[in-house]
């Protein structure tokens, strides 16, 4: 599995995945972010552009089954999820998004499944609160 | 400096002259046409103005509210500029719908990130079927990327690079 950004969902997804016995590379482009990811998670932490053909090819991406990109961009998780899809051939592309329109947006642009935390908080306050 | 003459050299709201050249306005040889500009830095507002001067009917997009009134006191996006100025993430598609990407006819994104552009061009490519769409892209491995998947693709890097080059080697 690769996970592209190490913000707060990227470090906790990465830490479970490890858990549940996954191979795991986690891609984060600040270095110093990287650094203390890496003295929490340990050699999988790589630093670099999870949107760059020429860094992701040094990541295992090939090998990968799954790549999950959770930073705070969607336009990041997007391209990442792009670049992963139709250079590298990986099978399942997962985004997080921030903005709930993307999520459908997101599936016509080629990714597999998109997942909005604000879609998924709306949808906790179902059945809608009526005055 | 301008390579011909053109309506737009004379002040605003004088009539159209007829002799208008290759600069000419969209009434004598095309219609005018709905543009969307997402970033109102150096180009997309340099843009907005040579386009809105040549009759196009022009929004620009910028998340920075700043971004109009820097072009403007680089005298730039001045009060002669008749387009509407829209403040929005160019990425959201509730905001390229308000500012028209439904009945635009050409669509730009430069603004200065490489994914917000190529992001905001996919939307307006492939959701709002606008038939003419480019994206500014800084990075080339990027730039060649999208432009074999068929986006417009414009990359400085590339281009700049060839042109200095070019006037490098030129015989004097």
């Amino acid at each position: 599995m690769i996970v592209v950004g190490g913000g707060t969902v990227g470090y906790y997804m990465s830490r479970d995945l490890l858990e549940r016995g996954h191979e795991v590379t986690l891609i984060e482009r600040d270095a110093r972010r990287a650094e203390w990811l890496e003295t929490q998670l340990g050699s999988i932490v790589m630093r670099g552009d999870g949107c760059e053909v020429k860094f992701l090819s040094q990541t295992g991406i090939e090998r990968a089954d799954a790549i999950v990109a959770v930073t705070a961009d969607d336009e990041d998780n997007l391209i990442a999820l792009q670049m992963a899809k139709r250079h590298f051939k990986v099978k399942k592309t997962i985004a997080r998004v921030n903005n709930p329109s993307n999520v459908e947006i997101f599936k016509t642009l080629g990714v597999d499944e998109a997942v909005s935390a604000t879609e998924v908080l709306l949808g906790a306050l179902e059945p809608p609160i009526t005055r | 400096m301008r390579p011909f003459r053109s309506a737009s050299d004379q002040p605003p709201g004088s009539p159209a002259p007829r002799w208008v050249g290759a600069g000419a306005l969209p009434p004598y040889n095309q219609p005018a046409l709905k543009l969307l500009i997402v970033g109102c830095g150096r180009v997309g507002s340099q843009l907005a103005a040579e386009m809105d001067r040549a009759g196009h009917e022009v929004v620009i997009i910028d998340r920075d509210p700043n971004q109009f009134s820097r072009a403007a006191s680089r005298g730039v996006l001045t009060n002669d500029f008749k387009g509407n100025q829209v403040v929005g993430n160019g990425t959201d598609a509730d905001v390229l719908r308000r500012a028209g990407v439904e009945d635009a006819d050409g669509f730009v994104a430069v603004t200065e990130g490489d994914n917000r552009n190529i992001m905001a061009s996919q939307i307006a490519k492939h959701i709002f079927k606008v038939p003419r769409v480019v994206a500014r892209i800084y990075d080339p491995e990027r730039a060649e990327a999208y432009e074999k998947l068929g986006l417009h693709t414009i990359c400085p890097t590339i281009e700049g690079a060839k042109a200095i080059e070019k006037t490098l080697l030129e015989k004097k």
